[in-house]
């Protein structure tokens, strides 16, 4: 029963609780009080009949004392009857003498001799209460005295009935009363009760508010007047200033001549004399629903600080990863355990990884497991010794061989202790190429400046044994010493050929630049192998555009890379093929275009880069010099033009004959740009 | 807790059920049990009577301890009448309802020229004398009445037409200084009562009033009596006097003049107290002959006698 009363009361809700609470006691306090002044109430009217009867009838017993004394009987009878006519609730009066003669009385119709029974000593307690058929009726018996001489005495008989009349009609207004004033209390309590749980509630939907999210609540209520309207300051540099949600004491820096410096609630110890605080102060509840307020703002602030951080932070995070995965480096980091926790795109994309796949595995989940004790080794040398790592290593692919520049740096924690290892490395084989051609270039330079000199300090003697020889075979007639001399003469002319283009390679040679029509060049030399061309069945076509204007070159020069070119394209069909010659003129880029195209077995694509080194032959021993191709890149690059080979024959440089011819193989083609005469150039 | 709310509640509740709990027992009595009653007569006494020149509640205070006395004393029965004005006095006695009376010399001579009344003593009043004057009396701050012959055509209140010290000697004085009952504007009576005199003249209702010597001290707790001047003093007229009526016994009187005559103000208590209250402090014995002045002024001022 009582846990049920508890869970009852429990239950209910606080204004109710408050409600109930205060009507008890209002109930149970007035009741009690009302049934006690009840209770007083009517004893002391009972008393104030009782004093009332007792002063009439000693009034009565004074005034009677002279008419007692003259033997006045009309006197007495007038006086005893006056005040029994005059009061309602007086049922008798009667006066009796010193003999107990009743010298006078209000009774008609003979005495009611039962009165002279009762009460005859009034020393005892005054008055007595006689029940008679008239109702309760309280008899007084007062002396007639003069000098302490006993005259006789005055009996007087006074109805209850009235007195208890008026007591029930007062406790009837007590209690009306009281139930009134009970009542009163109870909407009162309602109220008050009311007032507290609105305030009570605006908090709970303040919090229930709050939980939901939203901080841009107020449970306090709106002040009348604001700081600054008190003080009248018109500092609106003031925290305070403008700031209608919270009250000033809670906030720091106000500036307020007796504002502390301090925080909340250290300042408000100044604040007790402001009169902004006496104006403004609640009670406990508005304290409440201040102080929730002003932590709600706060929090609302602390949290779009830290949004913003976040914002922020995401940002970077994005920014860094973008820059992480556009970056070509490979960039991983390790913890200590050697357990990957990043790595970058290009690190998964060249290993064919994705980033999820590595992110927790160690490199003995990724790789071989020799390469894999050999990274662990290195990592945790850098973990052990905290030294990085800077190292390039090789190894080949599918796609040839690749160079990586290594670095292994360790990563230090707050405490200074190394947490991770962070792995980055560059693919650095385009640039291990470029240096590889650097120190050909370099050594094919100095080879020239060398062949050069060679060939010009041989040139001479040369001339001078085919000279010689030549003048000895005029001389000589024996056959076979003809013969001998006649092989010194080709080997000879051999060498001086080889010793020319050896000139020619290091530009040795004096060039006449003139204007010439370089298709005009092309047909000639053309013209000049096309037989010896045709005995291989390799035929020659050509489509020359006669846009081209003449070029500012040296025409021998021009049919000398034609022929070398053409040479190297017979040589390269060997038997069966087609040879295609085309000129284009480059407006866009202010070029004229040669191309020469063949249908040879092509280039491979680790000789493409080597094609133009002096030297450098695919061909039989014997069959070629390796120095055409080389003489005549640096032919057209002295003339300001480029040389370049593309293999196998891009489409733009094929035509129906060559893709038609019987032994068709992959090709080659030479493209040669030359510039166009300045006056011919077109303004872009 | 829980024990000290149910202690709180149990003692409020014993309070409210004491606090309700006054009924009274009451004692069964019938009005409606009716008789006729006759009263018993009075037994046999002498009368005793005091001129009422004061109400019956004073007369009876003051007299009442003599009474006793007497009738201590005398061994007879004594009960004090009150006849209610002078003239009841004088018809009481006539009719024999009034056996010793206690008067002005005035009435005395009246009761012993008309039904032979005689004087048994003449008290001694607190100024030691055995005789009294009447005063004529006006408020201090009335201007207008400063000599006897200043008083004519005034209002003036007496006491009683048969009162000696409150209208026959003052009257006997303006007599001597040629004033007649003529002469003033009006003369009224206050029933018998000093007090009524000094009260009307004192509240302006009459210009002069006229009391025995001594009545001022009366209503001296009653009113300022330093707004009442006295104008003129008569002369000394031989004071109150006991009379018995011829009726009685002469040992009876006998008794009854010793008694007074015993009664010792100077050195018995007891006797002090009595004559205190009875305002006078001794007797001496008188004759009727010690009357004759009140004769004489009665015939000189006109008042007949019988």
């Amino acid at each position: 029963m009582n846990s049920f009363l508890l869970r009852l009361l429990r239950s209910l809700r606080f204004k109710t609780k408050i409600t109930l609470g205060v009507a008890v006691m209002l109930i149970v306090c007035g009741t009690g009080i009302g049934l006690i002044l009840s209770a007083m109430s009517a004893t002391a009217l009972l008393e104030e009949g009782k004093k009332r009867g007792q002063a009439l009838a000693s009034g009565l017993a004074f005034r009677l004392a002279e008419p007692l004394l003259a033997t006045d009987l009309l006197q007495m009878k007038n006086l005893i009857d006056n005040v029994h006519n005059q009061y309602e609730d007086i049922i008798y009066i009667f006066l009796i003498d010193t003999n107990q003669n009743v010298l006078a009385h209000t009774f008609s119709g003979g005495f009611p001799v039962d009165l002279l029974q009762v009460n005859l000593d009034n020393r005892k307690a005054q008055p007595w209460l006689l029940s008679t058929e008239r109702g309760p009726v309280y008899d007084f018996n007062v002396t007639i005295a003069l000098n302490e001489k006993y005259l006789g005495v005055v009996r007087l008989g006074l109805s209850r009935s009235n007195l208890d009349a008026q007591i029930r009609k007062q406790k009837t207004i007590s209690l009306i009363t009281t139930l009134a004033i009970v009542s009163l209390g109870i909407v009162l309590a309602l109220w008050f009760a009311s007032t507290i749980t609105y305030r009570l509630n605006r908090l709970r939907k303040s919090a229930e508010e709050i939980v939901m999210g939203n901080l841009d609540v107020q449970a306090g209520f709106s002040l009348e007047k604001n700081c600054w309207e008190i003080m009248d300051c018109g500092r609106k540099e003031c925290p305070a200033h403008g700031d209608a949600r919270r009250r000033c004491w809670y906030l720091t820096g106000t500036l307020c001549p007796n504002c502390s410096v301090k925080e909340y609630p250290l300042k408000v110890e100044n604040c007790l004399a402001c009169p902004v605080y006496r104006y403004n102060f609640g009670d406990e509840l508005q304290d409440l629903a201040d102080a929730f307020d002003v932590m709600a703002i706060t929090v609302k602030r602390q949290i779009e600080e830290l949004t913003e951080r976040e914002s922020t932070i995401r940002e970077q995070q994005a920014l860094l990863k973008t820059v992480m995965d556009v970056t070509p480096d490979f960039i991983t980091l390790q913890d200590k355990n050697l357990r990957y926790t990043f790595a970058g795109r290009a690190f998964c994309e060249y290993f064919n990884l994705r980033e999820e796949d590595v992110t927790g595995k160690t490199d003995f989940d990724l790789f071989a497991t020799e390469q894999a004790r050999r990274n662990s080794r290195e990592d945790k040398q850098i973990l052990a010794t905290g030294q990085p790592l800077d190292k390039e290593i090789t190894f080949k692919r599918a796609d040839g061989q690749r160079w990586f520049h290594v670095v292994k740096v360790p990563v230090y924690g707050q405490d200074s202790t190394i947490i991770g290892l962070l792995l980055t490395a560059r693919d650095i084989s385009v640039m291990k190429k470029m240096q590889e051609q650097l120190i050909q270039a370099q050594k094919m330079e100095g080879l020239g400046r060398l062949a050069g000199g060679v060939a010009h300090e041989i040139n001479t003697p040369l001339g001078v044994i085919l000279g010689y020889s030549q003048l000895m075979m005029d001389d000589i007639e024996d056959e076979e010493l003809l013969e001998n001399l006649k092989i010194i003469e080709k080997q000879t002319k051999v060498c001086r050929k080889i010793v020319a283009d050896l000139l020619g390679f290091s530009r040795h040679t004096h060039s006449i630049r003139e204007s010439v029509d370089v298709n005009e060049s092309i047909r000639e030399v053309i013209t000049l192998v096309g037989h010896a061309f045709s005995l291989n069945h390799i035929s020659i076509c050509h489509a020359l555009d006669d846009g081209i204007p003449p070029l500012f070159c040296d025409k021998e020069q021009m049919k000398q890379v034609w022929l070398n070119l053409l040479n190297n394209a017979a040589d390269a069909i060997g038997q069966d093929g087609v040879i295609f010659v085309k000129s284009k003129r480059d407006d866009e880029k202010n070029t004229a275009i040669f191309s020469i195209a063949d249908t040879g077995g092509g280039i491979g694509k680790e000789h493409l880069d080597k094609i133009f080194d002096p030297f450098f032959t695919t061909k039989q021993v014997g069959k070629g010099t390796g120095l055409g191709l080389s003489v005549s890149f640096g032919i057209i690059k002295d003339h300001g033009g480029t040389l370049s080979v593309l293999s196998p024959i891009p489409e733009e440089y094929q035509i129906e004959a060559i893709s038609q011819a019987e032994h068709h193989g992959p090709g080659a083609v030479f493209v040669v740009a030359l510039p166009l005469p300045v006056a011919e150039q077109t303004v872009h | 807790m829980p024990k000290t709310v149910c202690t709180f509640f149990i003692l409020l509740l014993s309070f409210c059920l004491f606090a309700c709990n006054s009924e009274e027992n009451p004692v069964k009595v019938s009005l409606d049990k009716r008789q006729e009653i006759i009263s018993r007569p009075q037994p046999p006494a002498l009368t005793y009577a005091y001129l009422p020149q004061y109400s019956h509640s004073e007369s009876f205070k003051r007299h009442q301890r003599l009474i006793e006395y007497l009738a201590e004393q005398t061994g007879l029965s004594i009960r004090q009448v009150f006849p209610d004005t002078f003239a009841d006095h004088i018809t009481m006695f006539g009719e024999g309802k009034i056996d010793i009376s206690f008067s002005n010399p005035f009435i005395y001579v009246k009761l012993a020229n008309r039904y032979g009344a005689r004087a048994i003593t003449r008290i001694i009043e607190a100024n030691g004398n055995a005789e009294f004057r009447g005063q004529i009396i006006a408020r201090k701050d009335n201007a207008a009445i400063q000599t006897i012959e200043d008083c004519r055509g005034k209002s003036w209140v007496a006491v009683d037409p048969t009162s000696a010290g409150g209208y026959l000697f003052p009257l006997g004085l303006f007599v001597e200084h040629g004033l007649g009952l003529r002469d003033f504007k009006e003369v009224v009576f206050s029933g018998g009562r000093q007090e009524n005199v000094i009260l009307g003249v004192y509240a302006g209702l009459h210009d002069l009033g006229s009391v025995r010597e001594g009545a001022l001290r009366v209503v001296e707790d009653k009113i300022d009596i330093n707004q009442i001047k006295v104008v003129a003093n008569s002369k000394s007229y031989p004071g109150w006097v006991y009379a018995y009526s011829p009726k009685i016994p002469e040992e009876v009187v006998v008794k009854i003049r010793e008694a007074m005559l015993r009664l010792d103000y100077a050195n018995n208590p007891e006797h002090r107290k009595i004559l205190d209250t009875a305002r006078f402090i001794g007797f001496v014995s008188s004759s009727d002959s010690d009357f004759d002045p009140i004769r004489d002024l009665s015939k000189k001022v006109g008042l007949g006698l019988e």
